[in-house]
């Protein structure tokens, strides 16, 4: 491990039961064998077990902002519930070097009957820190939360996104050395947005380690760096941020293909896509366009047996996930007659309708290959 | 806004000091501080002495919350004890029940057996539920847990505190004096308040992963308090002393007892086993919460 890795983690796996009798079955010989010090087999899994995190490993350097993206129930909180120390993995082993401050849930530790001003207190004493220093950073917690009139109210009263806000402004004025946030931003108003992402800038000038975990990947895609992308426990992307949000995209993408049209014995392709340009209204290649340019989405297919009509589709993405467009040759109409060996299909958009921003287009041909190429 | 500028600036100046020269390293791996022995014990106590304060924090937080929706408030800590007695101290004098003769007027010597009775049931249902009651903190938060569960003794021994005050009144309207000895009642009052952790440890874990233990520990109490001789004197006849001498409780209720009513212990070596037997408890109970806790903070 060198000097500059912060978060080092080697084949971590967790697992967890879909059960919730056995769990607590599960749970109660676990506990007794650790009670007893007994060793159990922890790599195995038992009846209705899975594993949330299979594998794992990867590093983060110092003064790195990572952005963690993934479907849901991918293993995104479990895995900064291990890296928190919250609980122990399975198996593997995780490295923390610098002081570690997580916001896995915001507020929590905040008692509902207890105001503001006594939660701030209680949150730093379970943060493991002393009075003198709440005390100092009392007001900035308040003014950055922005809650100067309610901080002598009972929490409970609160709106949920003021407790974000008070949540969010305590765990920086910790001061950690490595920030974990679990879509925490989510809740509060577009100033308070404004005003974590700022705080979050300032850290990483500072040097500081970040890891995100968010849904939002255009307000990800701002301040990370790199990214992991987790599914079904396992990294499948590890690398810039733009490539992984667009194999997240990829993954979303074929989920849908899957689901709905690949009912038929679709193991031998009958049809492919072999090649997929964007180009200009001259036709030479680019990936950078103007809005009201004209763009053209050259499919190149090949056909392995003769088909009637197959569909042809065309998508278009914002970066953040946002469906702008679509069409397929179906829907609208389009009948491409019998097709059989290779062959081009060309889509043009004579006036292009889009803002400025990054966008994909992702192409598809009906209940075979589908393909797909990220532009910016 | 201004302000708003003006609290970042603040924030990031301050994150941008330089760093402390010592980083805190920490490693997670499956087998948790099992393996550390008695490097474990000492981070243990290490960690006990950081947070104080956090557990001062947290039992002023149960204290100043409890009856902050309530118009009796504290007065709840002595009806349901007073209530328990009326009842008894009926059947005693009309005779239903034939309990036998107590070394002070029986409402004082029941009165008093009850308190110290509650401290220890209170202080166990207390510690049991600490976990399961505070949420996401276990689940979501990495700090000294333990701090919960001995933060959970601070309300049922403040309720003792407040229970004192019926009990002197009835000392006082019976013309009971307590002996000297009652200076040392503290010395007994810590190795019940210790039973009660040790216990609780265990079982605020297992309340964790199975919510009918807190079910069942109603239960067990309620008939714990009839097991013990809270109500009635000790027996002496066999095979029934049998109970009092199982029940780890009983030689500390008695020590108290003697302290008030005779100023010497009549059962020293029994006491002192209790005292052991306690203190033991306390601290494999401790260790096991420790060992356990973030294989099971899952389950909350």
């Amino acid at each position: 491990m060198s000097t500059d890795t912060v978060i080092s983690i080697e084949g971590v796996s967790k697992k967890f039961c879909r059960s919730l009798k056995r769990t607590m079955f599960y749970g109660v010989r676990d506990v007794a064998c650790d009670m007893l010090g007994l060793t159990r087999h922890l790599s195995h899994l038992r009846r209705d077990e899975f594993w949330a995190l299979n594998d794992v490993s990867f590093e983060v350097k110092r003064g790195e902002c990572v952005g963690l993206i993934g479907p849901n129930g991918a293993g995104k909180s479990t895995l900064l519930k291990l890296m928190n120390g919250v609980t122990l993995p399975d198996k593997g082993s995780i490295r923390i070097s610098g002081r570690i401050g997580a916001l896995l849930e915001l507020g929590a530790g905040f008692h509902p009957t207890l105001t503001g001003r006594e939660n701030i207190h209680l949150s730093g004493a379970i943060l493991g820190f002393s009075k003198d220093h709440m005390t100092k950073e009392f007001d900035s917690i308040v003014d950055f939360a922005g809650l100067e009139e309610f901080i002598d109210s009972p929490v409970k009263q609160y709106s949920s996104g003021m407790y974000v806000r008070l949540g969010f402004a305590v765990a920086v004025s910790t001061d950690p050395d490595i920030l974990i946030i679990d879509e925490s931003m989510a809740v509060g108003d577009a100033a308070f947005r404004k005003r974590c992402l700022d705080q979050i800038d300032a850290f990483i000038k500072a040097g500081k380690t970040i890891i995100v975990v968010t849904h939002n990947l255009q307000e990800i895609e701002k301040i990370a760096q790199r990214m992991l992308l987790l599914d079904h426990g396992l990294i499948r992307a590890n690398g810039r941020a733009g490539q992984v949000i667009a194999s997240y995209m990829n993954l979303l993408n074929t989920r849908k293909l899957l689901r709905k049209e690949f009912n038929e014995a679709a193991h031998e392709p009958a049809i492919e896509i072999v090649e997929v340009e964007v180009c200009g209204g001259d036709g030479a290649r680019k990936s950078y366009f103007h809005t009201h340019d004209e763009l053209r989405v050259i499919i190149g297919f090949k056909a392995y047996r003769p088909i009637l009509n197959p569909v042809f589709r065309v998508q278009i993405y914002r970066n953040d996930g946002l469906f702008c467009h679509g069409m397929n040759t179906e829907r609208h109409g389009i009948e491409c007659g019998e097709i059989s060996g290779e062959g081009t299909i060309i889509l043009r958009y004579p006036d292009l309708s889009l803002l400025s921003g990054d966008y994909w287009v992702c192409v598809a041909v009906l209940a075979s290959q589908y393909d797909e190429l990220p532009i910016h | 806004m201004p302000v708003m500028e003006n609290t970042i600036g603040q924030l990031s100046a301050n994150a941008s000091k330089p760093m402390e020269s010592k980083i805190a390293v920490a490693e997670y791996t499956p087998r948790g501080i099992r393996r550390d022995g008695l490097a474990g014990w000492r981070l243990m106590l290490i960690e006990l002495a950081e947070s104080r304060r956090l557990i001062w924090l947290l039992i002023l937080r149960d204290l100043s919350v409890r009856y902050r929706q309530s118009i009796l408030g504290y007065v709840w800590a002595i009806i349901p004890q007073i209530a328990t007695v009326g009842v008894f101290a009926f059947l005693h004098a009309s005779r239903v029940l034939p309990i036998g003769g107590t070394r002070i007027a029986y409402v004082a010597y029941a009165l008093w057996g009850i308190s110290i009775w509650q401290l220890f049931a209170g202080c166990l249902s207390s510690c049991t539920t600490s976990l399961v009651s505070s949420g996401s903190l276990v689940t979501k938060v990495n700090f000294p847990r333990e701090a919960l569960v001995i933060a959970a003794l601070g309300q049922p021994v403040f309720d003792f505190f407040v229970r004192l005050v019926p009990v002197v009144a009835v000392f006082i309207w019976y013309g009971v004096t307590p002996s000297w000895g009652i200076i040392f009642l503290p010395f007994v009052l810590m190795p019940v308040m210790l039973l009660a952790l040790g216990l609780g440890f265990v079982l605020s874990i297992a309340n964790l992963v199975i919510r009918d233990t807190g079910n069942a520990l109603g239960t067990v109490l309620t008939i714990g308090m009839f097991l013990t001789p809270v109500l009635y004197p000790p027996p002496v006849r066999w095979p029934f002393f049998l109970v009092n001498l199982l029940n780890p409780l009983s030689p500390l209720l008695t020590a108290s007892q003697d302290l008030i009513a005779a100023g010497f212990l009549t059962r020293p070596e029994m006491f002192a086993v209790a005292c052991v037997l306690s203190l033991v408890l306390a601290l494999i109970g401790w260790r096991a919460f420790r060992v356990t806790i973030p294989r099971v903070a899952g389950y909350a």
